[in-house]
């Protein structure tokens, strides 16, 4: 931004800790009385070095590197992962673990969808919403665990099939908490449509036409909420996907409610999925062998997130290790939409349009520098950890 | 249009600027082309003929190895090899890339912002991590390298080790 600009204008600085959201970011927001003229943003706060760190080490290292990319959509990390590698290794996972792997990445939408609708709300002044919205995400977080013993990161993927499998038992609860779950969405789908004061936050707020998603790239919900449509389980079916097919949801209005519409009914086609994969899913093998080096090459793998398109390059030299893995997760594409949209609201909407992409910054940011008095150093984890005991003594 | 009638038309809307063309995978089309047609190109293929969108910008580094005697290991050497910038357009499962060799004393390539806005964050991430040149790109800031970076360190270069290394020479 020119430096000219800046000083003849009011910036609102927001960030970087914890600007509507629990994560760090940064944002400038140049502002005319109260209305937003400029938007600028500022990542990198929680940046860990991912991609350089998944260079040093083994295909199967690097499953659980790229599962903590993000600690909301962990599952679809590591399933664009393994999917190109398995690509690259020209192997098939089993039906089974393809429709497993499937099931879990819809629990996580439902996990990550629900997250949201609560953080939303919650910036929108709404905190009945957003406590109702989280008490009942429980009953997928419990589902989750029941599965694969983890709230998070639930490491369901190995390379070359799947570690989980699924039981009458299970199938019973999964049947029961979907049930418990689409009740509370008709509600929520209510609520969102139809309360006067929340839609006065949202109805005709943030619009993002047809036209500016296009050119914008948005992506996911937020993109389909302006008639984009996009979704590369439609588009490009991947794992289990291509058994149990999923309906493309989509809106025309493009501001925060259709955000609101298109998300919640994408739960609805999540439950269904579910269900459907708890009722038709194969039998058979779970893992199917894969070799340790994997051949050379390339490939693009795309798998939908919560958030839209994940994109993973990946690049094999020929060893057990990969020689570059490029990530490229849905937020960043959506920033662009947010700062534009931004201009001309007013600024106590910010938050909402802050939230109403579902930003992810841990999926944007994969770095850690510390400051040391001497100047600048990185730290090896010996001397990480011996600080971290000093600190809380 | 399914994905081979949309490979075939990406082929043919860009088939004079072509230098080599490859299918690595079935819904795959990768495309060699010259740094100074990288514009021509994207207009093409978005502007002219709304063929998808742009999905991510790709920073590769290929340098030329040496293999250390005494420990097997292998180390990049300055200067020999070249970096890589991948343009990955998507348009349902079709995925077209232009590939784009960058040497290392010049690695500048036009920015095409003015076409896609999106592009700028990625233009951004390819700038800071791995070098490479965008001229004309609007916004030159760091994006998630800390501000205090040192100028002229590229992380995701394969000859990047760490900073201290670099601090210490």
């Amino acid at each position: 931004m020119a430096e000219r600009e800046k000083s003849e204008k009011f910036v609102v600085p927001i960030g970087p800790q914890h600007p509507a959201l629990k994560e760090p970011g940064h944002f400038e927001f140049t502002v005319d009385g109260e209305v937003v003229t400029n938007a600028t943003a500022r990542l990198g706060f929680v940046h860990r070095g991912m991609e350089k760190g998944a260079e040093s080490r083994t295909w199967t290292q690097d499953l659980y590197l790229m599962e903590r990319v993000c600690g909301i959509c962990s599952h679809v990390h590591a399933m664009a992962f393994v999917l190109g590698v398995e690509k690259l290794a020209n192997v098939q996972a089993p039906p089974r673990a393809q429709a497993i792997r499937e099931l879990v990445a819809e629990l996580e939408r439902i996990h990550s969808h629900m997250l949201w609708l609560g953080v939303a709300a919650h910036e929108g002044g709404f905190d009945t919403l957003f406590m109702f919205s989280w008490r009942d995400r429980e009953t997928v977080m419990d589902l989750l665990e029941t599965i694969s013993g983890n709230r998070v990161n639930y490491s369901a993927n190995v390379l070359g099939g799947v570690k989980v499998d699924i039981n009458d038992r299970q199938k019973d609860e999964l049947l029961r908490g979907m049930d418990f779950l689409e009740e509370r969405t008709q509600h929520y789908l209510k609520v969102v449509t139809e309360d006067d004061t929340f839609l006065g936050r949202t109805r005709n707020i943030g619009v993002m036409s047809f036209d500016e998603a296009t050119l914008l790239g948005a992506i996911g919900p937020t993109g389909r909420a302006s008639g984009v449509l996009r979704d590369v389980r439609v588009d490009s079916p991947y794992a289990g996907y291509p058994d149990f097919p999923v309906n493309i949801v989509t809106a025309t209005a493009g501001d925060l409610e259709a955000r609101f519409v298109v998300r919640i009914k994408e739960l609805f086609e999540s439950y269904r999925l579910v269900r459907e994969i708890v009722e038709k899913i194969p039998p058979g093998d779970l893992t199917t062998k894969i070799p340790r080096r994997i051949p050379e090459g390339e490939t693009v793998s795309r798998v939908e997130a919560p958030r839209g398109e994940l994109f993973y390059f990946i690049k094999s030299n020929g060893t057990d290790k990969p020689e570059r893995v490029k990530v490229r997760t849905p937020s960043l594409c959506n920033w662009a939409s947010v700062l534009t949209t931004a201009i001309g609201h007013k600024l106590a909407d910010m938050p909402m349009i802050l939230a109403g992409i579902d930003p992810c910054f841990s999926c944007n940011d994969r770095m850690v520098v510390l400051k040391e008095p001497d100047g600048q150093s990185v730290w090896d984890w010996e001397k990480l950890r011996q600080y971290g005991i000093e600190y809380y003594k | 249009m399914n994905t081979q009638e949309a490979l075939g038309k990406a082929e043919e809307i860009l088939a004079d600027l072509v230098i080599s063309a490859a299918h690595p995978e079935e819904n795959r089309l990768d495309v060699v082309i010259d740094p100074a047609n990288l514009k021509t190109a994207v207009k093409r293929l978005l502007v002219d003929n709304r063929w998808g969108y742009l999905s991510a910008i790709t920073g590769l580094d290929n340098p030329e190895y040496e293999v250390d005697e005494v420990t097997r290991e292998k180390i990049a050497s300055e200067g020999k090899g070249s970096l890589e910038a991948l343009y990955h357009f998507a348009a349902g499962a079709a995925i077209t890339t232009l590939r784009i060799a960058l040497p290392y004393d010049k690695p500048e390539i036009e920015s095409i912002c003015d076409l896609v806005p999106a592009a700028t964050l990625y233009e951004r991430e390819a700038m800071e991590l791995l070098g490479i040149i965008f001229t004309g790109t609007p916004n030159t800031d760091h994006l998630i390298l800390p501000d205090s970076w040192p100028e002229g360190v590229y992380p995701l270069r394969k000859t990047f080790k760490g900073l201290h290394d670099k601090a210490q020479g």
